[in-house]
This record gives C-alpha cells, sequence and structure tokens, in this order.
C-alpha cells in the first residue's frame, strides 16, 4: 500500500515536470521572436565611471608599449585609418575597449589585444592615453594634420560641426563630441584621422558598426550625406576643430 | 472689508485656475507617476534589457489590432527618427529619456509628452487624417536642443505595413 502510493507521487511528479517543461519551452519559444539586440553591454552607472576612472597611468604607459606600433609613440598613429588616442577622453577609449572584449565591436586587430587585457589592463591604459598630452613639437611620423578641405567642405561641416541642420535633425557635432560639450563615452574628435572619422561614419551608415548605445550615430551617419561624411572626416582630420571659426 | 475678502478669494480661486489651465494640453508625466504609482525604468541601461531595447522602438502591432509606440528620447535625438503610425486608430505611445528632460511635441497637434528620465510617460494620440508631422523638442535639453527634431509619419489604415509579431516598424532610413 504504502509502496503503491509512493509510486503514483512519482508519476504526479513527473507529470507535473512535463507540463512545466512543456510550458517553458512555449514561453521560449514565444519569447524568441523577438530576441534583444544588446548594442554594447556598458551603461554609465556609479560603479562603471569609477571603474573606467580608476587606473594607473604609469602602469599604462608601460603596458601601452605594445600599443606604440599601431597607435604611435606619441598617441598620433602613422597611418590615417589607425585613429589617434593622445588626449582622448577615458571613458571613450575605455567604452571602446569594453565592446572589442565583449565583441560588440568588431576588429580583426582589437578584439583579440583586447580580450588579452585584464579589466585593471584596460583602465590603466585608458588612464595614461587620456593624460597623454598634444605635444607641440611632434617627433613622431604621424598623420594627423592632414590637408585642409577644399572652401565647399570647410562651409559644409563648420556649419554641421557648430549648428547641425535643424531641418533633417541633425544635431551639432561639437554639442556632444565637445568642446561645447561631451556625454560620457564619447570620443573628442579635434585630433582625429580624417581617413578614421569617414570609415566609422560611413560603418556606422551601413551598420557594420553598431555598438552606439540608443544608436545615436547610427541615426545621424544615415541623415548625412556622402559629401557631408567625406567634409566631416576632412574638418576633423585637418585640425580646424581645435581652432573654432578659423575656417569661415 | 467683506467685499475686499471677495476679492481676495476671487483672485485666489482665478490664479489656482490657472495651474490646471496651463497644463490641459500637457500629458504631465509627473503628476501621472504620482497618480498611477511607480513604473520605474533606469535611464543609463535601457540599452541592456527590457522594455527599451532598440530593436523593440518603434510601431507595435498587437493580436488585436492596437497600436504602440516605444521611443526613446535623448540628448539630442529622438529615436526612432521617423515614427509610421496609422490614421483613425487609437495610438498608445511609451516613451522615456535616456538622459534629462525632454518634451515630444507634434508640430502642428496639441499633443506634448513631457519625458523625464527614470519613468515612463505614456499618451493616447489619435490622428484623424494621414500626413507628416514634426516632431519637435520642447524642453530646453542642452546645447544641441534646437536640433531635437524628428519626423511623424501618419499613413492611411491600408497603407500601414502588416507587422509580424517582433516585428517593429518606422520609417527611418536604415
Amino acid at each position: 500500500m504504502r509502496r503503491n502510493s509512493g509510486r503514483s507521487s512519482v508519476w504526479n511528479f513527473l507529470r507535473v515536470t512535463a507540463v512545466v517543461f512543456a510550458a517553458s519551452s512555449l514561453l521560449l519559444v514565444a519569447s524568441d521572436n523577438a530576441p534583444e539586440r544588446v548594442p554594447s553591454y556598458v551603461s554609465w552607472s556609479q560603479e562603471t565611471l569609477a571603474a573606467a576612472s580608476a587606473g594607473d597611468a604609469f602602469r599604462g604607459m608601460l603596458l601601452a608599449k605594445r600599443c606604440d606600433h599601431c597607435h604611435g609613440s606619441e598617441g598620433f598613429s602613422a597611418t590615417g585609418s589607425t585613429p589617434n588616442l593622445a588626449d582622448m577622453d577615458e571613458l571613450a577609449i575605455w567604452k571602446e575597449l569594453e565592446d572589442f572584449r565583449s565583441h560588440k565591436r568588431i576588429s580583426r586587430a582589437m578584439e583579440p589585444i583586447a580580450e588579452s587585457l585584464s579589466s585593471r589592463d584596460v583602465a590603466d591604459v585608458v588612464a595614461y592615453y587620456s593624460k597623454l598630452p598634444v605635444y607641440t613639437d611632434p617627433q613622431d611620423n604621424r598623420n594627423f594634420p592632414g590637408s585642409r578641405p577644399g572652401p565647399g567642405h570647410a562651409a559644409i561641416a563648420s556649419h554641421l560641426v557648430a549648428f547641425g541642420d535643424g531641418e533633417r535633425g541633425i544635431p551639432p557635432c561639437q554639442s556632444c563630441h565637445g568642446p561645447v560639450a561631451y556625454r560620457p563615452g564619447v570620443p573628442s574628435l579635434m585630433t582625429q584621422n580624417s581617413e578614421y572619422v569617414l570609415s566609422q561614419l560611413e560603418a556606422f551608415a551601413n551598420r557594420s558598426r553598431a555598438n552606439d548605445i540608443n544608436m545615436p550615430m547610427r541615426t545621424i551617419s544615415t541623415l548625412l550625406t556622402e559629401d557631408e561624411r567625406h567634409a566631416l572626416a576632412e574638418y576633423y582630420g585637418s585640425g580646424l576643430g581645435l581652432q573654432p571659426g578659423s575656417s569661415r | 472689508m467683506n467685499w475686499r475678502k471677495l476679492r481676495t478669494f476671487l483672485l485666489t480661486v482665478l490664479v489656482l485656475c490657472l495651474i490646471p489651465a496651463t497644463r490641459y494640453y500637457q500629458i504631465d508625466a509627473p503628476l501621472l507617476h504620482f497618480l498611477k504609482g511607480s513604473r520605474d525604468v533606469d535611464p543609463l541601461s535601457l540599452h541592456l534589457a527590457g522594455e527599451f531595447v532598440e530593436n523593440n522602438l518603434g510601431t507595435e502591432q498587437g493580436a488585436d489590432g492596437s497600436v504602440t509606440v516605444r521611443m526613446i528620447a535623448q540628448q539630442y535625438l529622438f529615436v526612432p527618427h521617423c515614427i509610421l503610425v496609422p490614421a483613425g486608430v487609437p495610438v498608445h505611445l511609451r516613451i522615456t529619456s535616456a538622459d534629462v528632460v525632454h518634451a515630444l511635441a507634434f508640430n502642428g497637434t496639441d499633443y506634448n509628452v513631457k519625458v523625464l528620465p527614470g519613468t515612463i510617460s505614456e499618451a493616447q494620440l489619435q490622428f484623424s487624417s494621414p500626413g507628416e508631422f514634426k516632431t519637435v523638442c520642447r524642453e530646453f535639453c542642452g546645447a544641441g536642443h534646437y536640433a531635437m527634431r524628428s519626423e511623424l509619419k501618419v499613413v492611411p489604415r491600408d497603407q500601414f505595413p502588416v507587422l509580424r509579431s517582433g516585428e517593429r516598424g518606422n520609417c527611418a532610413a536604415q
């Protein structure tokens, strides 16, 4: 008798398990319709801000010796397709390295390098580059002040940088990328290579880069015309962004 | 003496009437928030999980034909940049802010939705005829505030695309 009731409770248990399993698999199928697309695992909470700005710049300098080959010993790269890192905002480099680590930003060169760094290494390297000054007497073979844009492109770009385009809903570049205002994780562009700026604008536009939180750059780069993208890249790459108003 | 009291009383009533009068066309999120209980969201991690992940933004069509629009307002963009809704159908709008206070308004209509970080602003909209409206931010939100504009396209009901579950409609250029 006792044995019998034990067996029936086992059957009951199995039946309940089967029902729970079926229900949960149905739920999973239902929720599978819209898998969440996460652009980046970074969120600018207080802990993140503290972790990103707690680096040791001296240790970062030693670690950054291996970055010199591409990003330059003074933080200015010799090739235009590689970004300059000198004086870059701490949070901006930190976010990109974290995105490379989590494969949210795709780069054949940077993903393995970022993966090899610990989170402490990332914070240290970031601290070093953010404190690296923009030397007035460069000793390296840098690409940076590129050729100046023609008058047409300079006018288009300086207007977009300073005022954006209210009709199309393009905010001014300088309201997030400086010097007027910055948002956390947004890079300063004033000393960036033109080739790199252009490649990133195009990557955002064709969605091959999609790690911008709440998609501001994917939206804006899609609204910009091909000509405007070139104009903006030439504007920033020639150092015009360092002296606002000089191009007019 | 009595006359003076009456005058003061009437003035007070008039001034108090001004407060709801200025709020009449505004869907007041703080007030709703207070009345309906909290609907907190973390403005810093909207993109990680929950209702406002990027592939859930835009127009959703429920199985019963109801239309819900989800948006994020942030410095200095509305996401998605162009919203598509059918005409003559009540549209349920759910919007939240990723950073500061914004106000979503459709030029040429009376709708003005205050958008606050940390809470979801809800509104019931209905557009009787097809058309295109400029969406603007009507709360100063920073250096690029004046360029914070996007579009709302109201299309006839039969031209509105049939959305599958999990699919979200918008008219932003892809």
